[in-house]
């Protein structure tokens, strides 16, 4: 290769990057879409994602100027995963998520308020889902679905012993006593959440809570340890299936489903997770009384939020409304366990034909409140509350029949130390 | 030594027998149980299926399942040829020199292997970011090599201790450099060794759950142990998958122990680790 | 080609203690600098890192303020910090013990030539190689509520079940069973390897002065394992006291805090309390507990090598 060669090539080499830069310079800037990231919770199984994508490619192909990747976030250690997302300044645009999610990420300045989506979508939301999403003049996320707690029991162990469906709570107990016996017992439950829930659900059905109404630990109030007291009672009479403490939520459900066991205490669509021939013998505890005389109940609305580090607000927002707009294929085809918070999403036929979810709605959804009670309201230590452990480690000394005075106390002055960080 | 019987050799094998069983009974269950489904296995707590089906492995191919085995082949791979590569000069290394620097830097192998990893994984998390290595089998390898080269290393310098310096004199006498006899005469020499530490770095990657579940979180990157926490859903564990699933990851390792079982028992941990 | 040929004739391999750039050290650093570049980018960096963490009060996502030593008083004097640490303890003792009597037995029959050795070694290394979920998932299933297999063969003996995963004391039982029974393969494996390499003559000598097995086994067996042993207890006790898995997804360190470890404490201070100094501050002690139990044992080693 001599030089003129040399020379030749170089400069045809030049020719071509000035002519590539120029085209490229060239390219019209309005075939340039906006990409949101939507990060969405593992709220059921295969086909809820395989729906949750469709439904993404449908609003992908009806707007081509935003266009959203999808991504599905497994449930376990989904705060590490966030949280991680976070740090490093790579979070989604917009995601869905539990009930104190979006008020936690809040508190540390990470979350945009969605009060203008919320007037956008108007008066249909189901009663009561709004109010869980407002925090310091704000309203932190969209309600997404609910997930409520109920109480169930099996029609035939009850016939079988001949005993009444419970109103009040000390009904509920005595009934659980009289059907153990025979491998069978009276309550079942689970050392994880699922267990936890009986918690806050017994505390604030019967005029207490987790919190007092001034804002401070309320578990060892009159009323909180009226309700601890039942379940005392009933490990007591030996009606818990000692198991428990060691089940997760599935095992509790398998065992109610094998007919193991007279009551459970679960989320409204858990019949669809038993054999239909189990499903059929199941039915829904009306809300007991409290000591009080009233019935309540408990719930938890999880969210949609909105990132602060999103680089296209207004099209986020676009898009979590749409989001929330177009939830029913995520029902009807992604067998979603929650209840939907759109009242036009609840008044489609699928939900009442379902028995399980018109109970849930009708009779226990007015009366729900969320963990704050009786504070009331949503404010970030919820999230801790939540997810610490803590109150996963007192329901499973309950279940493992510890003196509720020996362990309540401890877990109130924990709960003031969550509230004071 | 005693003279063994055949009779006596059988009995023995027998005795043996009894123990492997027994020490994987947990394991057997497990493999039992991925030829039953979902729904028999919640409708009845028998431990025996009654109905034997491979439902559960044919429908490991509408899952993941094989995207999550490329996913940790690649990485486990990757982090085995780092790990040993590094593994395998320091280890010659400690075993054939003794200074200051040496002894220090086996000193600091410990301080490493003690090291918990949760406390690396954010700050890593944050250097990985900006270069793009999250959801990349590279973020994992690199860690996997990290975590691993302590005890790679010290085989690797226990088997070195072993090969007689006889060849790398007479080499250093005919005017070698100390690291052309190491690539020429002594690496060509290491192939149990190599074969042993290997399997090993490969093994502790493969099965590695916590790192990878920070740095792998898309579904086109996660291996298999992060994988097969996704068939535990809250309400919907896909146990029948599960167990499947399980039952199939298992088979590269065996296969690699049985094949480098020989290796592993005669080369690489003799001599013991001499302080 | 050096012309360090000419002057090595017979020259040791062990330069002596100083550390001058003599081609040893040379050598040496180049066969060293690919590990130690791994180790400076994901050991160091983040040990530094961490060790800022575990001076402030902050989250993940809001540093906090500085706060010296502040999170450090604060562990050494909760209650919960002292329960994880005599678990970990408890934890690592019956481990190291119960696996390397278990391995050694175990190495000791894998050494018998019988027929089907070569399969029995493999199929032994199975509660290690399955991955910790799995086998887990296993024993829960073995051991969680009165139709389970252990509830099963208890009252076929006439016994009343044991809810193993609900009492506090037998949860421990449990977790510390799984843990040896996770462990001892690794120790069977090296130890099997050790015995390989015992000098025959020496039990060809004890043969000859009349010892019996017992004897030979406890004078020449076990002294020769001495040095190896030690630093697989090190190992042992690193790997178990490091051991996330395990305790997390038996019961998340349940029931009731029960089995409670300091690794699963510092996870939980960092991210189910947002905690990260706290987080941070726990995995330095422990750390710091490793470093003095390690000195120490090598100590003990060196003494007797």
């Amino acid at each position: 290769m001599n030089k003129s060669t040399r020379f030749t090539r170089r400069a045809t080499l030049g020719l071509a990057a000035a002519a590539t830069a120029l085209t490229i310079g060239m390219v019209p800037a309005y075939s340039q879409a906006v990409t949101l990231d939507f990060w969405d919770m593992a709220w059921a199984g295969a086909d809820y994602v395989t729906t949750a994508e469709a439904q993404v490619a449908k609003f992908n192909a009806e707007n081509p100027d935003i266009q959203v990747t999808y991504r599905n976030i497994p449930w376990s250690n989904w705060y590490e995963t966030f949280v991680t997302a976070l740090a490093s300044g790579s979070a989604p645009d917009v995601s869905t998520g539990g009930g104190f999610q979006a008020v936690a990420l809040y508190g540390q300045g990470e979350i945009l308020p969605v009060d203008d989506v919320i007037a956008e979508i108007g008066d249909d939301f189901v009663p009561g889902s709004l109010d869980a999403m407002k925090y310091d003049g704000v309203s932190v996320a969209v309600p997404w679905a609910t997930s409520t707690r109920v109480l169930f029991y099996r029609k035939d162990i009850l016939e079988k012993a001949g005993v009444a469906v419970p109103t009040t709570f000390e009904e509920f107990r005595a009934a659980a006593k009289a059907v153990t016996g025979n491998g069978v017992y009276g309550l079942v439950s689970s050392g994880d959440a699922g267990g936890m829930h009986w918690i806050p659900y017994v505390t604030l059905a019967n005029g207490g809570g987790l919190f007092n109404e001034d804002g401070t630990a309320g578990l060892t109030s009159e009323a909180s340890m009226t309700g601890l007291g039942i379940l005392a009672g009933i490990v007591a009479d030996g009606s818990l299936n000692p198991a428990s403490v060691g089940y997760v939520n599935n095992d509790a459900i398998g065992s109610f489903g094998r007919g193991e066991a007279a009551f459970l205490l679960s989320g409204a669509l858990m019949p669809s997770q038993v054999p239909p021939e189990a499903a059929a013998l199941i039915g829904v505890v009306p809300p007991l009384k409290g000591a009080h005389g009233e019935a309540e109940t408990l719930h938890f609305v999880n969210n949609i939020m909105l990132y602060k580090q999103t680089e296209h607000p207004a099209e986020a927002k676009k898009f979590l409304k749409w989001w929330s707009d177009n939830a029913l294929p995520l029902w009807s085809e992604g067998k979603v366990g929650n209840l939907p918070t759109r009242a036009s999403v609840a008044a489609d036929e699928r939900f009442a034909s379902n028995e399980f979810a018109q109970a849930a709605l009708n009779e226990y959804e007015p009366i729900a409140k969320t963990l704050s009670e009786a504070k009331g309201g949503t404010f970030p230590a919820l999230n801790a509350v939540d997810g610490d452990g803590f109150l996963v480690s007192l329901v499973q000394a309950i279940w493992q029949g510890q003196p509720l005075d020996a362990v309540v106390p401890t877990a109130n002055d924990h709960l003031t130390e969550l509230l004071a960080e | 030594m005693l003279q063994s019987t055949a009779r006596n050799r059988w009995m023995w094998s027998g005795v043996t027998l009894l123990i492997v069983l027994l020490i994987n009974l947990p394991i057997i269950l497990m493999v039992l149980n991925s030829f039953q489904t979902t729904e028999q296995m919640l409708a009845s707590r028998n431990i025996i299926p009654n109905v034997f089906s491979l439902d559960n492995f044919w429908a490991l191919q509408k899952t993941p399942f094989f995207t999550y085995l490329r996913n940790s082949l690649i990485t486990s791979f990757g982090a085995t040829v780092l790990a040993v590569a590094a593994a395998i000069l320091a280890g010659y290394a400690l075993a054939r020199y003794r200074n200051k620097l040496l002894e220090s830097y086996a000193a600091a192998l410990f301080g490493v292997q003690m090291f918990p990893i949760i406390l690396a994984l954010i700050p890593l998390f944050l250097l990985f970011k900006p270069m793009g290595l999250i959801n990349t089998p590279f973020s994992a390898m690199i860690v996997y090599a990290v975590v691993n080269l302590p005890f790679i290393t010290w085989m690797a310098r226990s088997y070195f201790e072993t090969i007689p310096r006889e060849l790398e004199e007479a080499a250093l006498i005919d005017g070698c450099g100390p690291i052309e006899v190491f690539f020429r005469i002594v690496l060509p020499l290491s192939g149990p060794g190599i074969v042993a530490v290997s399997i090993f770095a490969f093994l502790f990657s493969y099965n590695e759950f916590f790192v990878a579940n920070v740095f792998l979180r898309t579904k086109e990157a996660m291996t298999l142990p992060v994988g097969l926490r996704m068939y535990m859903e809250d309400n919907i564990t896909d146990w029948g998958g599960l167990m499947a699933a399980a039952t199939v990851m298992l088979i590269p390792t065996l296969i690699m122990f049985a094949f480098a079982q020989k290796f592993i028992t005669h080369g690489a941990l003799t001599g013991g680790v001499k302080g | 080609m050096t012309a360090a040929a000419d002057s090595v004739e017979r020259k040791p391999w062990r330069s002596g203690a100083r550390a001058t750039l003599t081609p040893e050290l040379k050598t040496a650093a180049i066969l060293l600098a690919p590990s130690i570049l791994l180790l400076a980018v994901v050991i160091v960096f983040p040990i530094v890192q961490g060790f800022w963490f575990s001076l402030t009060n902050g989250s993940l996502l809001k540093p906090g303020k500085f706060i010296g030593l502040g999170n450090y008083v604060e562990l050494l004097q909760s209650p919960a910090f002292y329960h994880s640490l005599r678990f970990s303890a408890l934890f690592a003792v019956c481990n190291i013990v119960g696996s390397y009597l278990i391995g050694l037995g175990l190495a000791l029959l894998m050494q018998r030539d019988m027929p089907g050795r070569g399969i029995y070694r493999v199929l032994l290394l199975l509660p290690w190689i399955v991955p910790s979920l799995v086998s887990i998932v296993a024993w829960r299933w073995m051991v969680m509520d009165d139709k389970a297999l252990f509830n099963v063969v208890i009252k076929a003996f006439g016994g009343s079940p044991i809810f193993f995963l609900s009492e506090s004391e037998w949860a421990i039982a449990v977790v510390i069973m799984i843990r040896i029974w996770r462990s001892v393969p690794f120790m069977m494996l090296s130890l099997l390897a050790a015995l390989q390499t015992i000098d025959r003559s020496l039990y060809e000598a004890a043969a000859i002065d009349g010892a019996t097995r017992w004897q030979s086994f406890w004078n020449v067996t076990l002294p020769q394992l001495k040095n190896i042993s030690i630093v697989l207890c090190l190992l042992m006790t690193i790997w178990t006291v490091n051991d996330f898995d395990t305790p997390w997804l038996l019961a998340q360190g349940g029931p009731a805090n029960a089995t409670e470890t300091l690794v699963i404490l510092a996870y939980r201070s960092t991210f189910a309390r947002n905690d990260v100094g706290m987080g941070a501050a726990t995995s330095f002690i422990t750390l710091f507990i490793l470093m003095i139990l390690v000195f120490f044992l090598l100590r003990l080693q060196r003494r007797s090598a």
